[in-house]
């Protein structure tokens, strides 16, 4: 008996709710087919294209159904497929956008960053096939689809991280993300099998009806929803299973850290955010504050990326550090969350929402700029940095919009976002949360303000001739994301709403 | 139908525009911006006009512009910015938009003909405390007036320090911003406290904080005061947080000593300073929360004192100044203290009427010696001057229809409102003690007044000029004369408006317009009405001299009499063709006098002596709070050295690393969740 017998649905129906997903798909088998069609060509310029093609035609799909109200309540709420294995819904929509803008930017940029690769087909169709299994992660609603769909999304990383095969520093790096992926999978896995064997199911929302009937296996589930959470806490680059991600963000080529940092992070976001939010809302009484845990991890995430970020002479090391310390700020979202509190709940898991959304784009154009650099092939230091912005101010002025705009500056969009988030943790009760925050927030304007002052006020100290090229791809994406953070100030009403009803559904 | 109170935003915005025109563009304007002050401030006079005729027409306007936050929780402020159009403040709008347009037009005289440099600046600053003053009046809320009090303040201190080259007025600046900032941490203390009680602070309607007060003393309402202080006690003290503020900006004893200083300043911001804006500020306050100060006696009584007492007081110092501003300077002080005395007792519309006619002589007054320095090249000193009656008739004219109006000889303007004031302290008294101290100081001051003003008459428009100068003044052109005929004309007549004692005395009843207009009689806002205020006030009327008749006459007569002596003996000492200093006849005073009492000495020697406690205050937070932000940035980039330590680079430490942090939190949360 096939799947879809016993669901009242249609192959047709199944495939344009998973509009996106399935042009990502398309998008990736088009670029395998162009280079196996013609593999001597040099076809970089096609394949770009058809790569950024697909992830702007997935990204205008996803925003469409947003508007339209695909999955939202407005017409009729989620829309379940395959026997509930997979739920599209306004915070899978939300986070495809964020996903396919991420892309998007990042295939645009990689364009002149592998213009002089041999084979940079290999390259956008991974990076299209991880997109994919991202935008499954977001819509995953049963913990068998969670792992494959987390586990499609690591392999093309790992691929990824060690895409410079000849450059030792990304080799190594693609090794020990590997490595660390395996361990944590595992753990993932055996979690996933212990929450099966004391709820007997895998769907969602099933695990959260059978947590009520859990008595005697109640330590069973906790250690199963503890090793669950490591899973998600090593996509999402969070203490202690961040041990990668400075390594990994290094060493990758910088258009694969922009990708992995921002777009990666969320991913592992997405799908923590539903399974807690769906599935292990009641195990909060029955067998593990995890909202405790994730507030204990929130905090040191935020204090190590930030103070580990601080005493960085390496600008791309720095930016590793401090998309850790995000990681912290968006955890808030799962750590402020009480049994019984809906309202709150959901505020606060939509503004982590935003905030993530806002980091798609700000951090995304802040590690295309290391792009930038890394293909001038100036430096990595900070005293390299020293006086680009008179050779390149458009450029510069759009880091800086990145690195204010990070630190929460109330000019740009990171500012609204890390406030709502804040202001929800307080509303709900966790005021040390937001004050930890607040406070690492003003410690990170140290570091990344030392760019700004390097790129801006201080003498150039070595050669910047190489500067006088102007790759154009790398340009449009950055300056893209740097209009697109600024205009996250004005724009950040549609935003918050969005996420916090979508949030507000999942916790419903 | 648009009716007038829908311009009211514009009424303050448009002196906004010329701030921000003249501040970007005034280098490329003729005159450096100031035709579009003069456009800007004349056409909110005339918006002013359309608003006072709206008002007299049975209007009356309260609006909510913008709610710029909205509170939650178990204590809901909101905090708004909104405009409360009745009586009073549109009496107030027509006084500041016509002395700032008159001072505009004066300043082409002042400032452009006489060359100065960074006129935009001036004329950006001008427009910015136009703006500030007018926001303050239309305020419908405690907390907005507050907003609008400080960016007077503020634009003040821009323009004391306009020559901000020399070494005086930058002084003279920060001066006059500390000093009516100690006022101001009061005012802003007392704003909190007025939200906490009330949970609003909004002066009109049923829902505002006098009309709430009102109901906690009649125990309709209830109000949280700190540690249950008894509810009157506690809007005593409220009462005087807010005087706080009043005190420094209206330049009340013991603050009073910025304002003397604040001379520096050119000569038409002086004008703009004391007739209409920063000063008026503190006791267009008291007045325009006057349902809540009315109901607390010992606020009053204490009104009444400090008013009485820096009427004299401020009077006694401007006997003996050599420097035509500063007697101007003395006088202001002075006249404020009046207005003081008044509100304290009971006199509300006394203070208003007072305020209005003050704002005419003393900006008259200001303006004609601005003529005098164009005249003089800048020199100040009276003893330099004399003769000037003949050369410069038209400044002259005015110059002495504003000393008399100050003087308080009848008929001018300034009779009637001080007479009035007195009259209210006097027919009060009898009730209050407080009062008749301050009755008698006010009475006090009255000759002294017409002695100070008609020496500096004399010393400078009679007997022979004493200097080259003044043998040859400058001419000043129309721009100057034009202003000083206005106010001229409006020094003279402006008692008109509230002949209260020939009504008394004739029984011609409705030619006391002051007092039926700010009774409501046209138009207004209920619970914002003299008769409302009268009766809640704690005054009842005695009248010492048998009937109110007699009482009304006797005071009268009194006043002028004294006022009279005063100028007779200055007619005496100074009216001769070769003045000499009579100042040495005073002795061991003189010198007090010179000093101002040592005030300034005073306040230094209390700052020196508090020193220890700011020195402490400093030793704090250098040491204490820069010693926990240098820590905690010291700690972190240790601690962050030592994290970077932890990342070894070695994939097998991380595998042992996580895999214990995860077996940590495991064996943590099993203890905690009880899973064993």
């Amino acid at each position: 008996m096939s799947l879809l017998q016993i669901e009242p649905t249609s192959w047709l129906f199944a495939l344009s709710s998973l509009g996106p997903t399935v042009v990502l798909v398309l998008s990736a088998l088009a670029v395998l087919a162009i280079d196996s069609l013609s593999p001597d060509a040099r076809s970089n310029t096609r394949l770009a294209a058809t790569a950024a093609a697909g992830t702007l035609i997935a990204l205008g799909i996803t925003v469409w159904y947003l508007l339209a109200g695909t999955g939202q309540p407005a017409t009729g709420g989620a829309i379940s497929l395959f026997s509930g294995a997979i739920v599209v819904d306004g915070m899978g929509l939300f986070f495809t956008a964020i996903f396919t803008s991420v892309a998007a930017l990042v295939v645009v940029a990689s364009y002149d960053y592998l213009e002089d690769d041999a084979n940079p087909a290999a390259f956008y169709s991974l990076l299209l096939f991880a997109t994919t299994a991202m935008s499954l992660m977001a819509v995953a609603n049963s913990l068998a689809t969670v792992f494959i769909s987390l586990e499609m999304a690591s392999l093309p990383s790992y691929a990824l991280v060690a895409y410079l095969k000849t450059n030792r520093g990304s080799v190594e790096a693609g090794l020990k993300y590997f490595l660390i992926g395996a361990v944590s999978a595992a753990v993932f896995a055996f979690g996933i099998s212990l929450v099966y064997a004391a709820t007997g199911s895998l769907l969602l929302p099933d695990i959260a009806t059978a947590i009520g009937d859990v008595t005697d296996l109640a330590g069973i589930l906790g250690v199963g929803i503890l090793m669950v959470a490591g899973g998600f806490l090593f996509k999402t680059a969070s203490v202690p299973f961040h041990f990668w991600a400075p390594e990994a963000y290094e060493g990758a080529p910088a258009p694969v850290s922009a990708f992995l940092s921002s777009a990666s992070k969320a991913a592992g976001f997405a799908v923590a955010f539903r399974v807690f939010a769906e599935a292990f809302m009641p195990a909060l009484d029955v067998a593990v504050d995890w909202g405790l845990l994730f507030g204990i991890l929130a905090v040191v995430t935020m204090v190590l990326g930030n103070f580990a970020a601080a005493t960085q002479t390496n600008v791309k090391r720095m930016l590793a550090y401090s998309s850790i310390g995000h990681a912290g700020y968006a955890l808030i979202g799962l750590a402020a969350v009480t049994a019984g509190a809906g309202a709150n709940n959901a505020t606060v898991m939509g503004a982590a929402m935003a905030h993530l959304l806002v980091y798609g784009f700000m951090n995304t154009g802040a590690f295309l700029f290391i792009a930038m650099i890394e293909r001038w092939g100036v430096g990595r230091t900070f005293e390299d940095y020293a006086g680009i912005g008179r050779k390149a101010p458009m450029a510069s002025m759009a880091m800086a919009v990145f690195m204010f705009s990070l630190a929460g500056l109330p000019l740009f969009g990171g500012f609204f976002s890390k406030y709502f988030l804040f202001l929800g943790a307080i509303n709900a009760g966790f005021w040390w949360l937001a004050a930890v925050g607040a406070v690492t927030s003003a410690l990170s304007l140290y570091y990344y303000s030392r760019v700004v002052k390097a790129l801006w006020l201080e003498e150039p100290t070595g050669n910047l001739d190489a500067l006088d090229s102007k790759p154009t791809g790398l340009y449009a994406a950055v300056i893209v994301a740097g209009v697109i953070t600024v205009l996250l100030l004005p724009g950040f009403g549609p935003v918050i709403e969005t996420a916090e009803a979508a949030a507000a559904a999942v916790f419903a | 139908m648009v009716t007038a109170f829908d311009y009211v935003p514009a009424i303050v915005l448009l002196p906004f525009v010329s701030f921000v025109v003249a501040l970007f563009i005034g280098k490329q304007l003729p005159k450096k911006g100031a035709y579009g002050g003069i456009a800007a401030t004349a056409g909110s006079l005339l918006l002013s006009l359309w608003v006072l005729a709206s008002v007299a027409g049975g209007g009356a306007h309260q609006e909510t512009y913008w709610t710029w936050a909205e509170g939650v929780g178990s204590q809901p402020f909101t905090l708004e910015f909104g405009a409360l159009i009745d009586p009073l403040s549109a009496l107030m709008l027509v006084i500041v938009t016509l002395i700032a347009t008159l001072v505009h037009v004066f300043s082409l005289g002042y400032m452009n003909d006489e060359g100065e440099r960074d006129l935009p600046r001036y004329y950006a600053g001008l427009g910015l405390f136009t703006a500030s003053m007018l926001g303050f009046v239309i305020a419908d809320n405690l907390l907005m007036a507050f907003m609008f009090f400080e960016l007077v303040g503020l634009c003040s201190f821009l323009l004391i320090g306009f020559h901000f080259r020399e070494p005086g007025p930058p002084s003279a600046a920060k001066k006059a911003f500390l000093v009516t900032r100690f006022g101001d941490y009061f005012l802003l203390v007392g704003v909190v406290a007025v939200f906490a009680t009330f949970g609003t602070a909004a002066f009109a309607g049923a829902e505002s904080f006098p009309a709430l007060a009102e109901g906690a003393l009649d125990g309709t309402v209830d109000v949280w005061t700190p540690g249950g202080l008894d509810t009157m006690t506690w809007f005593t003290v409220v009462g005087l947080l807010v005087l706080g503020g009043v005190i420094g900006k209206s330049a009340q004893f013991p603050l009073h000593t910025w304002l003397p200083d604040a001379m520096e300043g050119p000569t038409p911001v002086s004008a703009l300073i004391h007739a209409a804006t920063m000063v008026a500020a503190g006791v267009y306050l008291v007045a325009r929360m006057y349902g809540f100060y009315a109901l607390t006696p010992t606020t009053l009584g204490i009104i009444a004192l400090v008013g009485g007492f820096t009427a004299l007081f401020a009077a006694t110092m401007g006997l003996v100044k050599e420097e035509l501003k500063q007697v101007l300077a003395y006088s202001t002080i002075s006249q404020y203290g009046y207005m003081m005395l008044a509100l304290g007792s009971g006199g509300y519309v006394a203070a208003v009427f007072h305020l209005t006619t003050h704002a005419f002589f003393k900006a008259l007054l200001f303006l004609g010696a601005g003529s005098v320095i164009i005249a003089m090249h800048h020199n100040e000193n009276m003893w330099d001057m004399g003769g000037l009656k003949n050369k410069m008739p038209v400044t002259y004219w005015t110059f002495l229809a504003g000393s008399l109006a100050l003087a308080g000889i009848f008929p001018f303007a300034g009779f009637w409102s001080k007479d009035e004031i007195l009259y209210e302290a006097l027919i009060h008294a009898g009730s209050e003690p407080l009062l008749f101290a301050g009755y008698a100081m006010g009475l006090l001051a009255v000759p002294v007044t017409a002695f100070y003003t008609f020496r500096m008459v004399f010393l400078t428009f009679h007997g022979n000029a004493r200097s080259e100068i003044a043998r040859n003044p400058e001419p000043v052109r129309w721009n100057v004369k034009g202003p000083l005929s206005v106010l001229g004309a409006l020094a003279v007549v402006t008692g008109g408006i509230n002949m209260v004692p020939v009504q008394k005395v004739l029984g011609i009843e409705g030619i006391d317009y002051l007092h039926l207009w700010l009774d409501n009689h046209w138009g207004g806002i209920e619970g914002l009405s003299s008769h409302h205020y009268a009766e809640i006030d704690p005054y009842s009327s005695t009248y010492p001299f048998g009937t109110e008749v007699a009482t009304v006459l006797a005071g009268a007569a009194i006043s002028l009499a004294l006022a009279v002596a005063g100028l007779l003996l200055a007619w005496k000492l100074y009216n001769v063709a070769e003045p000499v200093e009579h100042t040495d006849k005073l002795g061991g005073a003189k010198t007090l006098l010179y000093n101002n009492y040592y005030q300034d000495e005073f306040q230094v020697w209390l700052a020196d002596r508090t020193r220890g406690v700011s020195g402490g205050a400093d030793t704090f937070d250098q040491g204490v709070v820069d010693g926990v932000v240098n820590g905690v940035s010291s700690v972190s980039l240790f601690g962050g050295d030592r994290i970077k330590r932890i990342q070894t680079g070695v994939v097998g430490n991380y595998a042992l690393l996580l895999t214990v942090s995860l077996t940590a939190l495991l064996v943590v949360f099993a203890l905690l969740g009880g899973w064993f």
